[in-house]
């Protein structure tokens, strides 16, 4: 609400002597209207020079002002009203005396403080009013009171977007000023060598005798140590190399590895450097499922110490066979090629391993160049042997895919290291029998180099060619085409019997299933633990791209169902293996942890 | 300065002139006030006298002179940024030079009060006031209010009368050294002892003597 005072017709040469026409129009334009700051009508005959002055300090009110009184004191205030009528005291609010006339010495100063209060200070006092920063008209005024008045709640955003609040805050941006001193730090940063003497856990003791109670192997995989981590250690940082060589489509990756991205320079700082997930087609899942795949493959390869690392890339790679099953030309995904080339160098025989598989065959070539490669010991290599050939799998027949994703998936549940039961896994597990499938898995993941990697040996041609005939996929979308038709795969799980008591699903927007549990409890202990070192691995299928990442709980009533046959994910696509949920709706997703897999390919 | 001076003491003339108290502003006149003898000067240079200032800083006694310039432009009727701004009685004008004429600092037409943002303005001063008064310790030493505000900076502290409460547990009573530190828990009262002891080190460092 605006107050305009009746200064517009007001000549403004002199003050001095106050005219008889300015008089009049002073008092016809300002008298009636104007209210002085403290409410008190105008009555004396006002004068454009009195007019001012009411109107400058009208402006301050509210300002913080330091009056200097007739004694030498300074009296620093927020200035709150004024007696416009009479000689002009000022009424200050939150006042304090920081400088007191009286007294000559000098004081520390907060001997004299006393607790701020209301003053008044009569005009005989009066000195000189101080205030800074006054804005005295109406341009000013916009721009000061409105920033002002929403100082206390301004918000970044409501900062940046100032052309809709006009706030007339000129934005540009930072710059550093002339080389602090402190802030070379920042650039160096990174710089210096990582420094293996401090910890900070006794710093923070020595300081502040704060105990720390962290233990690592709370949040990560227990490394295990023994004679031949050197060998791990160096096979491990090859496959990182390997796998940080590659090339990838992915945007973030890419730019970590130096790699120039498609040229395609339109891209701003928000899509090179934001964390928001922009992509929601199909498209966008595969290529950062491509990369997921990449950051699972270094990840689990690097670290191939412990179970449960090889235990999630299986996971992973499940979950995302539970996609889009019907990849049916699904091409070998720079993944793929990440663990194939990997797991080569295990030296792995692979023999084919389904006629059907041509991929397979292709790859059975195995580089000789890898054969002197490290050898691990036959755990790691079953492990990972049936973990390439999940990958492998990029075959263009679904059929295949899926009976090969069975296999592998045996394999790798069936192999010694998993302490995850085989009935926890669940999903793509085939019920034909382990040893035959095993004898050919080790084999078969023999990996196939990637046409652009350099340095590797052997690609066949074959593999090559399939290679580019085949559009460019994730391996998740090709380990999607693994989702088995049957439902059934594990052959440890138990028998999925029907519980007509247990609560069919409902789809959501938001699939929190354990609003569907009827007794909220959750799942059991045993299976939990199982569960738990699958790290998220879903026994159901299908997971869409953008499956939520909450966990779901499993009706305990519904216990006896190990491995549910198919999870119809509500926004995923339903793919033709897959069990369409008809007279069983007790499938539940089991899952103790959130899903790491629709991690939409910025490794960290 | 007696009455009479007619033209110099117009609206937008700048006068640099000089107060009894020793100060010299150079500034231009917004309004002058006969009955109330008030002149409102847009204070474009101010060399205050140091002397004045003797208790409000923290500085030796060196004589140290210092600028006030405002922001705007000199005599240009032009509203712009803010100003700064004085109220002075003109009889404690000690003698003053007229420079030159300008024109009107603040345009007549443009002249608006906005009374509900003034007091929005006064209601956030008043808050923003109690908070700042809030951490001043009334009747406590500097010293104590220094180690206040070193405390402050990495633990919430507030004053009950002259003893600093931490986290609402922990107390810490005059003379503030470690010993007088009691209350809390032992981890939060050890955790005071040694924050305190910090930056008693520090401030010493800082301030020697």
């Amino acid at each position: 609400m605006t107050f305009a005072n009746g200064y517009s017709t007001r000549r403004v040469d002199t003050m001095m002597g106050t005219r008889t026409e300015n008089k009049t129009q002073a008092r016809k334009s300002a008298s009636p209207n104007f209210v002085s700051a403290n409410g008190t009508r105008v009555g004396r005959p006002t004068s454009p020079s009195r007019d001012r002055l009411i109107y400058v300090l009208t402006c301050l009110v509210g300002h913080h002002v330091e009056v200097h009184v007739k004694n030498g004191s300074i009296i620093s205030g927020i200035f709150h009203a004024t007696n416009a009528d009479g000689d002009f005291e000022i009424v200050l609010k939150m006042a304090q005396v920081i400088k007191d006339g009286s007294v000559r010495e000098r004081k520390s100063d907060h001997d004299n403080i006393k607790k701020p209060q209301p003053m008044v200070i009569p005009a005989r006092e009066l000195v000189q009013v101080l205030a800074k920063d006054v804005s005295l008209s109406s341009d000013e005024f916009t721009a000061g009171q409105s920033c002002e008045k929403q100082k206390d709640l301004m918000t970044d955003s409501v900062i940046s977007h100032s052309h809709h609040l006009d706030m007339a805050r000129e934005l540009a941006p930072w710059m550093p000023d002339e080389e602090d001193p402190e802030c070379p730090e920042l650039e160096n940063i990174f710089d210096g060598s990582f420094d293996r003497k401090w910890d900070q856990f006794e710093t923070n003791e020595a300081l502040f005798g704060v105990k720390s109670t962290f233990n690592e192997e709370l949040y990560t995989t227990k490394l295990e140590r023994g004679p031949q981590m050197r060998d791990i250690e160096k096979l491990a940082l090859k496959i990182a190399r390997e796998i940080e060589g590659e090339e990838t489509q992915d945007l973030h990756l890419a730019e970590e590895r130096g790699f120039s991205y498609h040229d395609d320079f339109d891209l701003d700082e928000e899509s090179r450097y934001s964390a928001v997930r922009r992509e929601v087609n199909d498209t966008g899942f595969r290529e950062n499922e491509n990369s997921d795949m990449e950051a699972y493959g270094s990840g689990i390869f690097a670290g191939s110490l412990g179970l449960a690392t090889s235990g999630s890339c299986s996971d992973s790679l499940s979950k995302q066979i539970g996609n889009e099953t019907q990849a049916s030309s699904t091409s070998s995904s720079v993944v793929e090629e990440a663990c194939l080339h990997t797991l080569a160098d295990k030296g792995l025989g692979l023999s084919s391993v389904d006629a059907n598989n041509e991929l397979k065959s292709d790859c059975i070539a195995r580089s000789p160049s890898f054969d002197d490669e490290i050898r691990l010991d036959d755990n790691q290599i079953k492990d990972q042997g049936g973990k390439s050939e999940r990958m492998a799998i990029q075959d263009s027949q679904t059929s295949i895919d899926v009976n090969m994703s069975i296999k592998l998936e045996e394999v790798s549940i069936s192999a010694p290291l998993y302490d995850p039961s085989s009935s926890s896994q669940g999903n793509i597990v085939t019920e034909s029998s382990d040893s035959p499938v095993r004898g050919k898995f080790p084999a078969a993941s023999e990996s196939v180099d990637p046409p652009i990697r350099q340095g590797s040996s052997t690609s066949s041609s074959e593999y090559v060619r399939a290679e580019s005939n085949r559009p460019f996929l994730s391996p998740s979308t090709s380990c999607g085409s693994l989702s088995s038709e049957k439902s059934t795969l594990n052959p440890n799980a138990k028998e999925f019997k029907l519980n007509p008591n247990a609560k069919s699903f409902t789809p959501s927007s938001s699939v929190r299933l354990h609003a569907a549990v009827p007794d909220g409890s959750f799942y059991q202990a045993s299976n939990v633990n199982a569960v738990q070192h699958m790290h998220g691995l879903p026994p159901g299928m299908g997971v869409g791209p953008s499956f939520s990442h909450q966990p779901v709980f499993y009706n305990p009533q519904a216990a006896q169902i190990q491995s549910p046959q198919a999870y119809i994910h509500p926004n995923g696509p339903v793919y033709g293996q897959q069990m369409i949920v008809g007279q069983h709706p007790q499938f539940y997703y089991v899952q103790s942890y959130p899903p790491e897999m629709p991690h939409k390919g910025r490794k960290f | 300065m007696e009455g009479g001076n007619g033209e110099e003491l117009a609206v937008g003339c700048v006068l640099s002139l000089r107060t009894t108290l020793g100060d010299e502003i150079e500034g231009q006149i917004i309004a002058y006030d006969r009955p109330s003898n008030i002149l409102v000067i847009h204070i474009l240079l101010a060399l205050v006298n140091p002397m004045s200032l003797l208790f409000l800083f923290d500085v030796s006694l060196s004589s140290i002179l210092f600028f006030d310039r405002s922001a705007t432009q000199e005599g240009s009727s032009k509203a712009g940024p803010r100003r700064n701004i004085r109220l002075l009685k003109a009889n404690y004008i000690q003698d003053f030079t007229y420079l030159r004429k300008a024109g009107d600092p603040i345009d007549p037409n443009k002249c608006y009060i906005d009374l509900a943002g003034l007091q929005a303005r006064e209601e956030a001063s008043m808050r923003q006031a109690e908070i700042e008064a809030e951490r001043i310790g009334v009747g406590v030493t500097s010293e104590a209010q220094s180690i206040f505000d070193a405390l402050s900076k990495t633990l919430p502290v507030h004053w009950d009368k002259t003893v600093i409460v931490v986290m609402n547990e922990v107390r810490v009573s005059s003379p503030y050294l470690p010993e007088n530190v009691s209350g809390g828990t032992p981890a939060a009262n050890d955790r005071v002892k040694k924050v305190l002891d910090f930056e008693r080190k520090r401030l010493q460092a800082r301030v020697p003597g």
